[in-house]
């Protein structure tokens, strides 16, 4: 008896999580609501201060904040949201921007010059997540009620800045208190405010009424952000109508969910890369040799192929496929084990017998596979990368640790642009920091660093600053303080009922869900 | 000896179930053992083949092979070795810490007993799993610390055991007479207490070894056990869980894998504890 209670036991607990993984407890439709569902892989919101993000939250504050212009990466072209229009002065120093008069806060008050400016100056002050971007500013003027003016210490492309897709955010001064806005709050301008709060998981916003573009046409009136580690589970909702958007799938999924007519698959061009990033700062790491043994174990086609699928492409240097900076030019490391085991030797470790400390995301399948070819192709020289998966506040932890014997030898992490320019990815990760942010190879070059300070005063595109990029590049190349595996394509799986979805890689993983409506 | 023995195969025969039980324990131990030299493809527990992933079972890969190209069977039977070594860690563990105590609690009673129980009941209101992945969470996600954590989570159990039949040994007649004549009080307890303590720890055990393969491989699933590509069966199945809708086979043989397992160790214990317990009823 005792076998088979126990045999029920376990039969009926298997199935009570069965049910409670798939029998989501969703909002259902009221009879006139329309109500949008949003999938993506990590944490909904993992910082609530506009000033402060640099993640997962990009989604859905992209939707209740706004910046003074939106990039289209597409077309290369700008779209005023809370700027009308904008002018720069020749040396590229001055910038002055017309604001949009009727725009109102979520909390009911109403958006001008000095809201724009305690903003940019919140945001600089508090110098977290992105805030670098806003490096060239150096001072924010009030000219009236609706005009504001930066003004440069060095030539910036201002407009691109003020288009981010973090850290540009206008949001209300009266409602700016840190704490006000990590207990689930927003004050800013977006078509959507937050609603309810459901954990980590689940973020529900609603219509603001109050919109300046107003709510004449069709729109959803609220959207679940809500977080699925799960990809089997998220393709059984978006087949079966119960999701809309769908951030990304394995590409096996996408292969089997091609001829189904429910969604809609797309495989959009993107700017996100995968990162490496070496310790610059302990042994053995500290040694540049090693760091390019590393370079030269890193299977990059097998990892095309096996982490992405075939759906995207060896990286070559920092700056992805698709951006300008990114050139055939740049020097790239090969999967190569007979330079590698010379090279180890040449280090001083004839015999490997290194042992590596290496975090990466977790939930992330192809940084997983990425880390499982690397590792096995690392174990042939005797070298052990010990990887772990972790989640990213508990990585990051680590990586910042003021201890620095405490921190990790190798991280890996995606990476797409805070702002859509080159110098995201140069400063973001390799400009001397003095308390890590997301340098957390721990670089510290100054001849680097002023390269980058005279990179950015080039105009954008120009064959001169794509000459810097080469250069810059090559230099991260021959020290390999990190470097890319590949640039990744994005697999976007939607209902196919759903319409008005544009993919932007200026703004990864964002639906404007202002402009999309169910048909 | 021999008569015991003899005695306890002829309840054994009686019973198949302890039969098949005790036979898929040593198919178990000997895929473990001879991993390396069963496996048709033993570089597969680490080497990746990008030219063959995702095949579906074929005379070349009874199990396929999965994301990473790599032959199933051959990650399977190394898996073997890994639930072994968790569960003879694990139970040794438990057992090393919960032994000792329930012994001294049972032998000694008064207040020692009062001190040692109450502690044991703080660890065992919580369910095993949920402690368990606290500190797992706490230590990190390896595969030591999983097991450190289910060790920590499974002792309680044996020391309140141990410590309910040492309470009715110290009242027998042996031990009394042992006492009378001045036998010293270690001598009681490892020569009187603890031998007779011992058949319903063994039947205990046994089952706790499925039990805690169950346990590490859930540790696993929910990341905070074994990590890639180490083939530990749980793992397999949260990594493989991501294709089940297009690749039945990944998650399957290591799921039916845990499943004998268990089964093998389960129906071990039920058929130890008839042999060692004629009292026992069938059921």
């Amino acid at each position: 008896m005792t076998l088979y209670l126990r045999a029920f036991r376990t039969a009926a607990a298997a199935l009570a999580v069965l049910l409670a993984a798939l029998g989501l407890s969703l909002p259902l439709a009221g009879a006139d609501l329309q109500i949008a569902v949003h999938v993506q892989a990590a944490e909904v919101v993992p910082v609530w201060d506009p000033s402060d993000g640099a993640s997962g939250e990009i989604a859905l504050m992209n939707n209740v904040y706004e910046a003074l212009l939106r990039y289209n990466a597409v077309e290369n072209t700008f779209e005023p949201i809370l700027a009308t229009s904008y002018e720069k002065s020749a040396d590229l120093k001055t910038w002055t921007f017309k604001l949009r008069q009727g725009v109102k806060f979520h909390t009911g008050n109403v958006m001008d010059a000095a809201a724009v400016k305690f903003c940019v100056d919140r945001t600089i002050a508090r110098g977290r997540g992105s805030a670098y971007i806003w490096g060239p500013v150096d001072s924010v003027e009030v000219v009236d009620p609706y005009t504001v003016r930066f003004h440069l210490n060095m030539p910036a492309p201002l407009d691109l800045i003020a288009a981010a897709g973090y850290s540009a955010y206008i949001f209300d001064p009266a409602y700016s208190d840190s704490d006000w806005f990590n207990a689930g709050h927003d004050s800013g301008t977006g078509p959507y405010t937050i609603d309810t709060v459901e954990g980590r998981e689940k973020v529900i916003v609603k219509k603001f009424a109050d919109y300046w573009r107003g709510w004449e046409g069709k729109h959803f009136d609220r959207i679940v952000f809500l977080t699925l580690g799960e990809a089997s589970t998220s393709r059984l909702m978006v087949e079966t109508g119960k999701a809309d958007f769908v951030e990304s799938l394995p590409a096996t999924d996408i292969e089997a969910l091609r001829n189904n007519s429910a969604v809609r698959v797309e495989v959009n061009p993107s700017l996100q890369n995968l990162m490496v990033l070496y310790n610059t700062q302990r042994e053995p790491l500290d040694n540049p040799l090693v760091r390019r043994v590393l370079s030269y174990l890193i299977p990059y086609e097998d990892t095309v192929k096996v982490a992405l699928g075939g759906y995207g492409q060896v990286a070559r240097g920092v700056i992805p496929h698709g951006l300008w900076g990114h050139s055939d030019r740049v020097e790239t490391f090969t999967y190569s084990p007979t330079v590698a085991k010379a090279l180890l030797a040449q280090a001083g470790y004839p015999n490997g017998g290194l042992k590596l400390f290496t975090t990466y995301p977790a939930g992330y399948d192809d940084i997983r596979k990425t880390v499982e070819l690397w590792k096995a192709a690392c174990a042939e020289l005797n070298i052990e990368l010990d990887a772990r998966a972790m989640p990213t506040a508990e990585r990051n932890a680590i990586a910042r640790s003021p201890d620095p014997t405490k921190r990790q030898d190798i991280y890996l992490l995606y990476w797409w642009p805070d702002y859509a320019n080159p110098d995201s990815f140069l400063s973001g990760m390799f400009y001397s920091q003095e308390k890590p942010a997301y340098n957390l190879c721990y670089y510290k070059n100054p001849t680097f660093d002023a390269l980058i300070d005279y990179a950015i005063t080039l105009p954008a595109g120009t064959p001169g600053a794509i000459d810097m990029m080469v250069e810059l590049q090559n230099m991260l190349q021959r020290e390999a303080p990190g470097i890319a595996v590949w640039d990744m394509q994005y697999l976007r799986v939607t209902a196919s009922s759903l319409k008005g979805y544009v993919d932007n890689s200026a703004y990864p993983n964002v639906v404007f869900w202002y402009n999309c409506y169910r048909e | 000896m021999w008569r015991r023995l003899r005695e306890a195969a002829r309840r054994a025969k009686r019973n198949p179930l302890t039969v098949v039980g005790l036979l898929m324990v040593a198919l178990v131990i000997v895929l473990a053992i001879f991993a390396p030299w069963i496996a048709p493809h033993p570089r597969d527990i680490q080497v990746v083949h990008p030219n063959d992933l995702f095949r579906p079972p074929s005379l070349e890969h009874l199990f396929g092979t999965d994301e990473m190209g790599r032959d199933i069977l051959s990650r399977v039977i190394f898996g073997t070795r890994i639930s072994l070594r968790i569960g003879t860690l694990v139970v040794v563990l438990a057992l090393a810490i919960g032994l000792p105590l329930g012994i001294i609690a049972g032998t000694f009673g008064g207040l020692l007993d009062e001190i040692l129980m109450r502690v044991t009941d703080i660890f065992l209101s919580f369910p095993p799993l949920l402690l368990a992945m606290a500190i797992s969470a706490a230590l990190g996600p390896r595969l030591e610390n999983a097991m450190i954590a289910i060790a920590i989570a499974w002792w309680p159990w044996y020391a309140r055991l141990i410590r309910s039949e040492a309470v009715s040994i110290r009242e027998r007649a042996y031990v009394e007479a042992a006492r009378a004549v001045g036998t010293s009080w270690p001598r009681i307890l490892l020569r009187h207490v603890l031998p007779n303590c011992l058949a319903p720890v063994i039947v205990q055990a046994s089952m706790d070894f499925g039990s805690v393969i169950l346990t590490s491989a859930s540790l696993s699933f929910l990341g905070l056990g074994a990590q890639p590509p180490t083939p530990e069966w749980g793992l397999m199945i949260t990594v493989g869980r991501t294709f089940f809708l297009t690749h039945w086979w990944i998650v399957t043989f290591p799921g039916l894998a845990i499943l004998l397992a268990v089964l093998a160790f389960n129906l071990t214990g039920d058929g130890l504890r008839e042999i060692l317990d004629p009292k026992a009823k069938r059921w």
